[in-house]
């Protein structure tokens, strides 16, 4: 019953989404203020009517309703209640549904929040999103739908991917589409200002929060992506660049020169054109990812489909959105100078973002080159070939390492000009500290030259960031005269913007030590061992105690019972090959122990001869760096969302 | 320094660090192709190919999968239909490694040798989930939507 209620619903979204569209740019173009009125109202009923498909479909998987192909192909009798409702997104049809699901929600928010402060974008605003999501809409209601019936209907589904029962892979697409989708509203407002001819920097201010928080979510994405495969997969491992990792990793790439060059505009004026083709193309590159995931291009983890008509659907939809958008770009190009102000000095920030915006872009296309160069290969000249990690790894340690010292530089670095004089004293310190850094680094045991390279910008990057907000503290502490964690509060609590993007910084700069840690040095060995026998790994040593079976829910395993010695210090690990009720693959459910320092990382292989056990052990270091500098991160985006507009309170002042 | 010069400077600045990073980006990408053929391509051009590392797909031919008892050394033949290549690996293998399923191995191609040494193993997922309790018919068009994809 519900399946019926949520295609009605959906059925229904679509005709008022074509409304939408039509009304809001009809009205705009016409000057009828009342069809756009039309338009939103259509928006609004849109997004609770999707919220009504969706639901139905979710409610469908509540009830085992496996007279629903979809259903019947995602989910058992079986499947624990939490997996039964987010299989919604478990596979190609649903998550489709997922995606246009949250841009009729925030086009619905876009439009309720924006409506009095931008009446010139909306139109454009409720015609490029209902058309996103006519687009979307097509393909969910009639090539790939999740609401077709399946006669008869079988006693049980064929289940979940065991791969994906795990609260890493649960979260990790809604977040990336949270992301996707977040990108369509700051795309729709710089389309509108180019249509209107109107790109000051009104587009900008309202885009900022919503640019933010689709960054902030695309990251976490992207980092609760690697857990899961760090966790799951259990090749002791975050990140494989494999090409549905890199099509998520391309519109952050995008989005994170955009998110730095935008204040240039901001502040200077500057880059106007470069900021609409940035944003044009992190949504593009949003689509790309989806499609290149969806549409079962590339053989994959991920990939579930393989349909040639909704191939060539994407294909026409991609190119349509494509050409509109970078075609508007250079036809109004020339609305958009002004009386820009020039850049012609080295030593600005204003250069500092230039770079940071070229090594951004470098990297998005070292990207897509090795994502779809294969892809070009296999499709006109017939050969496969692929390009595997070590191409990008060559080519993005260096990039990484040029864009930290971008960051150390580019925060305390003066807009406009700098003098010699000043940048002396403002790296001095941090330059000495830098340089002093190396000597524990090597004394460690680091000789990689990256590593000592990453590791003495890291500390570069710290020094001129604590120094920067001890000037900022002091030069406060001088002119009010109170103590300083009260003059460090209204100081953070002032400039929120500014300092949450230093707090984000802080972040990455732990993810980045995690990065060059477990990069440089993870140890790995694979060996055979009997119950009693003992091996050791760095500091650890491992005995295989037993082997014993565990169950639960609709899985059942080998148990390998591993004692882990180091020092006083002793645990259990109890690392896993799964087998799920209804599937012959097995799944391996690593043991990790973590912490600080390291991660001890074993996994069960399989059995070699009588009571012999393949064992797989990684010891990881500095691993868990990275999901707290993803924390950080998250802390630092949400406390700059939270400060409003500059202008606006310039011009309340 | 008067404006001009400086202007030209950052611009010298920009191509330079700009084309840096560009050659980098192309030396990269043109060392580190790797392609990847067929067990019957490999047997064709066997001589081409030595000494260069290259990614073979196939199945994994029933009753082929040998383990050396106590070791994780195991040999097994890949097969596209028509050709095959013996394999020989140490390592732990892949969770969806199992006979008659798609693998990929990668490794140093020597013809004088009588097998391929895999440094790499991969396992190749199916496009769809395919639990056992699927009928006969269906598994054998997932083989060979398999199949179709590594050839």
């Amino acid at each position: 019953m519900w399946i019926e209620v949520g295609h009605f619903a959906a059925l229904t979204a679509f005709v008022l989404a074509l409304t939408q569209t039509g009304a809001g740019v009809l009205g705009g173009i016409l000057a009828r203020p009342a069809w756009v009125r039309v338009g939103r109202q259509a928006a609004l009923m849109v997004a609770l009517l999707l919220t009504v498909a969706s639901l139905g479909l979710i409610m469908s998987f509540l009830q085992h309703d496996f007279s629903v192909r979809y259903v019947a192909e995602h989910a058992s009798l079986k499947l624990p209640v939490f997996y039964l409702a987010t299989a919604m997104w478990g596979g190609h049809e649903g998550s489709l549904l997922l995606w246009v699901w949250f841009l009729a929600v925030f086009s619905a928010v876009a439009v309720w929040r924006h409506w009095s402060t931008h009446p010139l974008s909306m139109p454009w605003l409720l015609g490029l999103l209902g058309a996103v999501m006519v687009g979307f809409l097509l393909l969910v209601l009639f090539l790939s739908s999740p609401f077709e019936r399946l006669f008869p209907a079988p006693a049980d589904g064929r289940d979940l991917n065991p791969m994906l029962q795990d609260p890493g892979m649960v979260f990790h697409p809604p977040f990336l589409y949270l992301g996707y989708v977040g990108f369509s509203v700051p795309y729709a407002f710089a389309m509108a200002a180019l249509l209107n001819g109107r790109s000051g920097t009104e587009w900008i201010l309202a885009m900022r929060r919503w640019t933010l928080f689709a960054w902030a979510m695309l990251t976490t994405g992207i980092v609760l992506g690697a857990y899961w495969a760090y966790y799951v997969l259990g090749w002791g491992g975050y990140w494989a660049w494999d090409p549905v990792e890199n099509a998520s990793f391309m519109p952050w790439l995008t989005a994170t020169a955009f998110l730095h060059s935008v204040m240039v505009q901001e502040r200077r004026d500057m880059f106007r054109t470069w900021n609409l083709f940035l944003i044009i193309t992190t949504f593009s590159l949003s689509l790309l990812g989806t499609f290149l995931v969806r549409s079962g291009v590339l053989s994959s983890v991920h990939a579930f489909a393989n349909d040639p008509g909704r191939g060539v659907f994407i294909l026409i939809f991609m190119a349509v959105v494509l050409l509109f958008s970078f075609g508007v770009l250079v036809f109004r190009a020339d609305h958009l100078r002004s009386g820009t102000p020039r850049l012609d000095t080295i030593l600005c920030k204003e250069s500092a973002f230039l770079f940071n915006n070229m090594f951004f872009m470098v990297a998005a296309l070292t990207v897509l080159l090795g994502t779809l160069y294969p892809l070009a290969m296999e499709t006109l000249a017939g050969t496969k070939v692929t390009v595997g990690a070590p191409y990008f790894n060559k080519v993005f340690v260096p990039i990484m390492l040029g864009t930290l010292a971008l960051m150390g530089m580019g925060l305390v670095i003066p807009w406009r000009r700098a003098t010699a004089a000043a940048l002396g004293r403002m790296f001095r310190w941090p330059l000495l500290l830098a340089l002093l850094a190396i000597l524990p680094v090597w004394l460690v045991g680091v000789r990689h030259p990256y590593g000592i390279i990453g590791a003495s910008l890291v500390v570069f990057v710290l020094a001129t960031h604590t120094q920067d907000l001890y000037r900022g503290v002091a030069a406060r502490r001088q002119r009010d005269g109170r103590a300083w964690p009260t003059v460090l509060w209204h100081l953070v609590i002032r400039n929120q913007r500014r300092y949450g993007g230093l707090v984000t910084h802080l972040g990455v700069l732990l993810m980045v030590a995690g990065f060059i840690g477990s990069g440089l040095f993870q140890q790995e060995r694979d060996l055979v061992m009997r119950p009693g026998d003992v091996m050791h790994m760095g500091p650890w040593q491992l005995t295989f105690a037993s082997m014993g079976r565990a169950a639960r829910h609709n899985w059942q395993a080998n148990e390998a019972v591993i004692q882990a010695d180091k020092g006083r210090e002793s645990l259990t690990l109890l690392p896993q090959k799964r087998i799920y009720d209804g599937s012959s693959q097995p799944m391996s459910e690593a043991a990790i122990h973590s912490t600080w320092r390291e991660d001890l990382y074993v996994v069960l292989g399989d059995q070699v001869a009588d009571g012999a056990w393949a064992f797989r052990v990684y010891l990881n270091p500095l691993v868990m760096w990275i999901w707290w500098g993803a924390c950080v991160i998250a802390l630092g985006v949400g406390l700059s969302m939270l400060q409003g507009r500059r202008l606006r309170r310039k011009q309340g002042a | 320094m008067n404006r001009k010069s400086k202007r030209i400077m950052l611009l010298a600045t920009v191509i330079m660090v700009g084309g840096a990073l560009l050659s980098l980006l192309y030396t990269s990408f043109t060392d580190s192709l790797v392609y990847f053929h067929t067990p019957t391509e490999i047997r064709q051009k066997s001589a081409d190919f030595a000494g260069r590392k290259v990614r073979v797909g196939g199945m994994i031919q029933n009753g082929s999968l040998v383990r050396k008892t106590g070791t994780l050394e195991v040999s097994f033949t890949l097969t596209d239909g028509h050709g095959d290549v013996p394999v020989h690996y140490n390592g732990v293998l892949p969770d969806l490694f199992r006979e008659g399923q798609g693998a990929v191995v990668e490794g140093v191609w020597r013809h004088d040798l009588p097998h391929f040494e895999a440094a790499t193993v991969l396992a190749k997922h199916s496009e769809d989930y395919v639990p056992v309790s699927m009928t006969k018919e269906g598994l054998e068009k997932a083989q060979s939507s398999i199949l179709k994809s590594v050839q």
